[in-house]
C-alpha cells in the first residue's frame, strides 16, 4: 500500500532504487528510516553490518545498493564518542567498499546517530576530501543534557546537496530533534567559513518565523546554528534532527493546529529518490 | 549449634547439604536468615517437611530456590486471594492473553501488550541502576508475548525535592533520587528505541524513605504471533538467550519483599541488577524475529528468581518437568556456585523452548545480532525439576511443591467502622496567591525538564506527546497517542491515574478514583478507555492496617473496573514499602490504554482559539479531603471525592460522542487543584486567557468550586457555532462557563484575574528551578 499518494514521471522505475539501510546493535531509527524510503516509493532494505562483512548468513555487498542510509540511534551503546565505534566497524572491515561507493556519487544519508557516524567515518565534512582522521565532532550538547524538542530547519542549500532539491531555498521545514551529542564543532577556526564558502551548509536551526535563534531552538549550542552538512559533492548529507521521523502529518508537535498533507521530511527521501531517477 | 554444623559437602560438585531435619526452630530461621531465604519459620517446616517425604536431605541450591519461588514478590502469596476476589474475576472477549503481558485485541489482525511493575527498592539503593533494570525488565515482559515495545510509561513517586530537611540516616535525598531514575530511565529507554511517552510524578514526604518507580510498557503484535510463556510439550530444548549471568541481582526478589532498613544498601546492594541496554536492543530483534519465523514454542523472561523461576515455569505450565546443564550457563565471572547461577537476576537474558529441528536456524539469528545463545535444559514429561553439575544431579524436586507456594489469609483491619474525620478548614490568602501555589507546587507544576530527557518521538508514531500545544509553549497533555500501524487510523491512547493521598484518607475511593482519574485522561485525547493495568505499591501486609488499606484500594478499583468493563489482564502488587519512617502512602498505580477509531479526531488540552465556549463537563461538590489546597494549607479531613460510575459513564458516552462530531477543540480533565488548575493549564498550553463565571456551577462557595477535586469532570472548548449541537448531546451535563481569549485568565466570582505569563512562569520553572 502506498501510504503518501506518489506521482513519478522519470524513467527509472523508483521500486528499483535498492538503498541500503545499513545496522548494528543499538541501532534504533530502522524501521522509520525504512518506511520512509518505501513511502518514498524506492527499495530499502534492513541490513546488519555483519551481513556486509561476511559474518552472518545471508551476504549481502555494499556494491548492490544505490544509496546508502545510516539511522539514528545509540550504536554499540555510544559509550565512547558517539558513532565512533560503529564507524571504527565501518573502517576496518568495509573501508574500501565505502570509499567507492562515496566516490561513485552514491548519495549517503546519516540522522543523528548516522551522522555522527559521517564524521568519525571523515565522510564529513571532507572539505578537503575524505579525511582519514575526523576533522570534526559532534560535541554534547550545551544544556549537558538529551534534548527531546521539536526544531525549525531553514535550507540553506544552494541546490547542491542531492537531498534538498525539492525544497525550495529559504524553506522552514519543522524535523523534530532527539540526541545529547549534536554541537558541530571543527578542528580550525575557519571550519564555519570554508563549509559556506563550500556551500557544504545544509540547514540552519531557525525559530519558528524562521529567524536564527539560541536555545531552545537551537538545541545543542552548535556555533551558526548548524544543524546539517554536505560534502563538497553533495551526495552525503548528515544532519541531527530526524526527517523520518516527519513524514506522517499527524506526528507533526503542532498537528492539532496547523493540518498539513505531508510531513516535511518527505521531501528528503524523495529528492533523494528523484536524483537517482534521472 | 552453628548452622556450620549442619552443612555437608555432596559428590564432587560446590553444593552443600543441609541438614534441616535436626534443625530446631530457631536454627530453622538461622538458616532462613544466614542463606538470604527470608521464609518463615512455618515456611521452613513445610520445607522440611517436604524432603522428609523425599527422603533426604535439601542442597544449598534447593534451599535458594524454594526462597526465590516462595517469595511475596513471585508468589503473591499475602495478595492473591484479594486479586481472586476483585480483580481476576473482570472478563472480556478482547483479552487474547493474561501471560507475562496482558494481550489485548487492537483491531481485526493486531493486539496490544500492556504490563506496570515496580522497581521500588532497587531504586532507592542504587536510583540510576534501579530504574534502567526496571525499563529493561518492564520491556523483556512485553517481549516475551512477541510483540514489539512501542511505547514506556513511568510513574514515580519522591520525597519533596525541595526540602532542605535533615534526612533520617541511610535515606538519600529525594532530589539526588529524582535525578538518577530520571537518568536511567532515559539512558535505557533512549537507548533501546522505545519511546518513554507518559508517566506522572508525586511528591510527598511519605515517600521520602521509600521512593517508588514504577515502569509500564505496551507493546504491538500480530494476533497469530502471540508468543506463549511455556514450552510446547516434553523433548523440547531450552535456549537462553542475551547476557551472561553474574553476581549482580542476587536475592533481588527476597530484597523486594522486606522493608528497607538503615542498613539496606551495604546489605543488598549486590541485589540491585546491572542494566546493558545495548545487550537487550539486538535481543528484542532476534527473539522477535525468531518468533515471527515460527521457530519457537515459547518464550520467557528472566527476571525475579533468575533461572529458578522461568525454567520451572515454562515446564509446568506445559504440563512437563526440565533436566538443565546449569554448567552450561555463559558467566561474567569464573566460580559462580551453582546456587548463585540458579537464581542470579542478571540482565538482558530471554529462554526460549523450540523443537530439536529449528535449533540450529534459531542460533544462526542470535549470532547475526551478536548475541549469545545457549542450550541449557531439556522438558521431560516428569513434572520435576532435575538440575545437573557436570553431570551430576544437585537438585531434583516436584514442580508443583515449588512453585506452589503458600498461601495467606493474613487478619485484616476493616474500615466500615472508621469513622469520618473532623474537617479542619486551612486559613487561605487570597484566591490568585492560592492558584500560583498550586501551578508552583511540584505535583502540578511543568514536568518539561523530565520530559525532554526523554526520546517521545523515536519510532516515529507519537501523535499526542506529553507535551501539547504551540511548540513554544509546552502544555500538560492529559494522556499521549501513538499511531501503532503507519497503515491504520487506528490509534492507541496511554496514562496514569492515581491519587495516593484520596487513597490514604479513604482506600476504597482513592482505588476507584485511580480507575476514574485514568479513564479521564483518556477520554480527555477522545480515546475510548479500553483496558488498564495496575501495580499497587503498599506497606508491610503483615500488618493488619496496610493489609486493609490494600484490600480496600483493589475492592474499589475492581469495583470501578468491573462497572466501565475494564480487564486487568496484568499487573503487579509491591508490598514492603516501608522504611523505619514508616509506609509509603497507599498507591495502587493505573496504566490505562484507550482506542482511537480514528486519530485525525484526537483532541489536546491547549485553548485553540479566541471567542470559544468554554465548559465544565460534571458536577462540584464540596469534596476536600485529599485536595492539594488542603495539603499546601495544612486542612485535614474532610469529604474524599467519590465516584458515580453510572455517571461517569454517561458522561463519558456523551462526551466521546461530541469528540467524534468533530465539535470539541480542547479538552483537560479536573484533577489536582480543581477547575482552576485545570483551566490555567489550558491557557498555559494554548497561550491566551480566558474569562468565566462560577455562577452557572451552583451554590456552593467559590473555594469549592474552584478547588475542589470532585471526579468525573473536565472542562471543554466548543466552538460557537457548535453551541446547539454540543448541549444537544451533553444535556445537563455541561454547564457553560466562559469564553477564551484575552491576555489574562479571570475568573468572576473567585476574584482571579492573572496575566497567562505569569501563570506560565509559576507553573513551567519550578521544577527547573529546583533540578537545574
Amino acid at each position: 500500500m502506498i501510504l503518501y499518494g506518489i506521482l513519478w514521471g522519470e524513467d527509472v522505475n523508483p521500486e528499483e532504487i535498492k538503498v541500503c539501510i545499513m545496522r548494528i546493535e543499538g541501532t534504533n531509527c530502522e524501521d522509520e528510516t525504512y518506511n520512509a524510503c518505501k513511502a518514498a516509493g524506492c527499495n530499502p532494505e534492513l541490513v546488519h553490518l555483519n551481513q556486509l562483512t561476511g559474518h552472518a548468513k545471508d551476504r549481502r555487498d555494499l556494491e548492490e545498493y544505490d544509496a546508502l542510509a545510516f539511522p539514528g540511534g545509540f550504536s554499540a551503546g555510544d559509550y565512547v564518542r558517539a558513532g565512533a565505534i560503529f564507524a571504527a566497524r565501518v573502517k576496518s572491515s568495509l573501508g574500501k567498499e565505502m570509499r567507492t561507493f562515496v566516490e561513485a556519487e552514491k548519495p549517503i544519508i546519516g540522522i543523528c546517530n548516522g551522522f555522527q557516524i559521517l564524521v568519525e567515518l571523515g565522510l564529513l565534512p571532507a572539505t578537503d576530501g575524505i579525511s582519514k582522521v575526523p576533522t570534526a565532532a559532534l560535541f554534547t550538547n550545551d544544556s549537558g543534557r538529551f534534548e527531546c524538542r521539536p526544531t525549525y530547519l531553514k535550507n540553506q542549500g544552494g541546490g547542491k546537496c542531492l537531498f534538498t532539491r525539492k525544497i525550495p531555498r529559504g524553506k522552514v521545514v519543522m524535523f523534530p530533534s532527539a540526541h545529547a551529542e549534536g554541537k558541530l564543532m571543527g578542528d580550525n577556526d575557519r571550519f564555519l567559513d570554508r563549509l559556506e564558502e563550500n556551500g557544504q551548509i545544509v540547514f540552519r536551526y531557525v525559530n519558528p518565523d524562521g529567524r536564527p535563534s539560541g536555545y531552545p531552538w537551537n538545541p545543542n549550542g552548535s556555533p551558526g546554528n548548524v544543524a546539517g552538512i554536505c560534502n563538497p559533492s553533495g551526495n552525503v548529507l548528515g544532519l541531527m534532527p530526524h526527517p523520518e521521523r516527519a513524514l506522517d502529518p499527524l506526528t507533526a508537535p503542532d498537528w492539532t493546529r496547523h493540518k498539513k498533507k505531508e510531513g516535511d521530511g518527505m521531501a528528503i527521501f524523495r529528492s533523494m529518490v528523484d536524483s537517482l531517477c534521472r | 549449634m552453628a548452622i556450620d554444623d549442619l552443612m555437608s559437602r555432596v559428590g564432587s560438585a560446590p553444593v552443600w547439604e543441609i541438614d534441616i531435619h535436626s534443625a530446631d526452630d530457631g536454627q530453622l530461621m538461622k538458616i532462613s536468615q544466614e542463606m538470604g531465604l527470608s521464609l518463615s519459620v512455618d515456611e521452613m517446616k513445610m520445607v522440611r517437611d517436604y524432603f522428609a517425604s523425599e527422603g533426604r536431605k535439601p542442597t544449598d541450591i534447593e534451599l535458594q530456590s524454594i526462597g526465590q519461588a516462595w517469595s511475596e514478590h513471585c508468589c503473591y502469596k499475602s495478595s492473591k486471594i484479594y486479586l481472586k476476589e476483585f480483580v481476576f474475576a473482570i472478563d472480556h472477549p478482547d483479552i487474547i492473553s493474561r501471560g507475562d503481558a496482558g494481550v489485548m485485541l487492537f483491531d481485526e489482525d493486531y493486539a496490544y501488550a500492556l504490563r506496570i511493575e515496580s522497581h521500588n527498592h532497587p531504586s532507592a539503593i542504587e536510583p540510576y541502576g534501579g530504574a534502567a533494570t526496571g525499563i529493561g525488565g518492564i520491556l523483556r515482559d512485553v517481549v516475551c508475548m512477541g510483540a514489539q515495545p512501542i511505547a514506556l510509561v513511568d510513574p514515580l513517586c519522591f520525597g519533596p525535592i525541595d526540602s532542605d530537611k535533615d534526612l533520617p540516616p541511610g535515606v538519600k535525598h529525594p532530589r539526588y533520587l529524582m535525578s538518577g531514575v530520571v537518568s536511567g530511565i532515559r539512558d535505557y529507554g533512549n537507548r533501546v528505541g522505545v519511546p518513554t511517552l507518559s508517566g506522572a510524578f508525586y511528591f510527598d514526604e511519605k515517600y521520602t524513605g521509600n521512593c517508588l518507580v514504577n515502569v509500564g510498557c505496551l507493546g504491538i503484535v500480530k494476533r497469530d504471533e502471540v508468543c506463549n510463556n511455556f514450552a510446547g510439550g516434553p523433548g523440547e530444548l531450552l535456549i537462553l538467550c542475551g547476557g551472561r549471568t553474574g553476581r549482580d541481582g542476587i536475592h533481588g526478589v527476597t530484597f523486594a519483599s522486606l522493608e528497607l532498613q538503615e542498613s539496606s544498601e551495604e546489605e543488598s546492594r549486590g541485589a540491585v541488577q546491572l542494566g546493558d541496554p545495548i545487550t537487550k536492543e539486538p535481543l528484542i530483534h532476534a527473539c522477535l524475529e525468531v518468533n515471527r519465523l515460527g521457530l519457537i514454542t515459547g518464550m520467557k523472561d528472566l527476571g525475579g528468581g533468575g533461572l529458578s523461576c522461568v525454567i520451572g515455569e515454562m515446564a509446568l505450565a506445559a504440563g512437563c518437568g526440565a533436566v538443565v546443564d546449569l554448567d552450561k550457563v555463559p558467566l561474567k565471572e569464573e566460580d559462580l556456585a551453582p546456587w548463585e547461577i540458579w537464581v542470579s537476576e542478571s540482565q538482558e537474558r530471554m529462554m526460549i523452548s523450540t523443537t530439536e529441528d529449528k535449533v540450529e536456524e534459531i542460533l544462526e539469528i542470535f549470532k547475526t545480532w551478536d548475541i549469545l545463545a545457549t542450550v541449557v535444559a531439556r522438558t521431560t514429561d516428569e513434572k520435576r525439576t532435575v538440575v545437573l553439575w557436570h553431570g551430576e544431579k544437585i537438585f531434583d524436586m516436584d514442580l508443583h511443591f515449588l512453585t506452589g507456594g503458600p498461601v495467606y489469609c493474613r487478619p485484616y483491619q476493616g474500615f466500615e467502622s472508621i469513622p469520618e474525620k473532623r474537617e479542619n478548614i486551612p486559613k487561605l490568602p487570597d484566591t490568585s496567591t492560592i492558584l500560583l501555589n498550586m501551578l508552583s507546587d511540584p505535583n502540578v507544576a511543568s514536568k518539561e525538564w523530565a520530559i525532554r530527557q526523554y526520546d517521545h518521538d523515536v519510532r516515529a508514531s507519537t501523535v499526542l506527546r506529553p507535551l501539547v500545544g504551540p511548540p513554544y509553549s509546552n502544555g500538560p497533555g492529559d494522556a499521549s497517542v501513538l499511531r501503532p500501524l503507519p497503515n491504520s487510523i487506528r490509534g492507541l491512547a496511554v496514562a496514569v491515574g492515581c491519587n495516593p493521598w484520596f487513597t490514604s484518607e479513604d482506600p476504597y475511593k482513592g482505588g476507584m478514583s485511580a480507575v476514574e482519574e485514568v479513564c479521564r485522561n483518556l477520554v480527555a485525547v477522545g480515546a475510548r478507555p479500553h483496558s488498564i493495568t495496575d501495580c499497587l505499591n503498599f506497606g508491610n501486609p503483615e500488618r493488619p492496617e496496610r493489609l486493609g488499606e490494600f484490600r480496600e484500594a483493589i475492592r474499589g478499583l475492581g469495583e470501578a473496573a468491573a462497572f466501565l468493563g475494564l480487564p486487568i489482564p496484568s499487573g503487579n502488587v509491591s508490598f514492603y514499602n516501608e522504611s523505619p519512617q514508616g509506609a509509603v502512602l497507599p498507591t495502587p498505580m493505573i496504566m490505562g490504554v484507550g482506542i482511537v477509531d480514528d486519530i485525525h479526531r484526537c483532541i489536546s488540552s491547549d485553548l485553540k482559539g479566541v471567542g470559544n465556549l468554554l465548559y465544565v463537563v460534571g458536577d462540584t461538590e464540596k469534596e476536600m479531603g485529599g485536595s492539594l489546597l488542603y495539603r499546601i494549607y495544612g486542612g485535614a479531613g474532610g469529604r474524599v471525592p467519590s465516584v458515580d460510575l453510572e455517571a461517569f459513564k454517561r458522561k463519558t458516552d456523551r462526551l466521546l460522542q461530541a469528540m467524534k462530531e468533530g465539535i470539541v477543540l480542547s479538552c483537560h480533565d479536573c484533577s489536582d487543584g480543581g477547575l482552576a488548575v485545570c483551566l490555567a493549564e489550558m491557557c498555559i498550553g494554548g497561550d491566551m486567557g480566558a474569562s468565566i463565571s462560577l455562577a452557572s456551577m451552583g451554590k456552593t462557595d467559590p473555594i469549592t468550586k474552584m478547588f475542589s477535586e470532585s471526579n468525573g469532570r473536565w472542562i471543554a472548548e466548543v466552538p460557537p457555532d457548535k453551541e446547539e449541537k454540543w448541549q444537544s448531546i451533553m444535556g445537563k451535563d455541561a454547564r457553560f462557563i466562559g469564553i477564551t481569549g484575552g491576555p489574562t485568565v479571570m475568573i468572576h466570582g473567585g476574584g482571579i484575574d492573572l496575566p497567562v505569563k505569569t501563570l506560565r512562569r509559576a507553573w513551567g520553572d519550578p521544577i527547573w528551578d529546583i533540578m537545574g
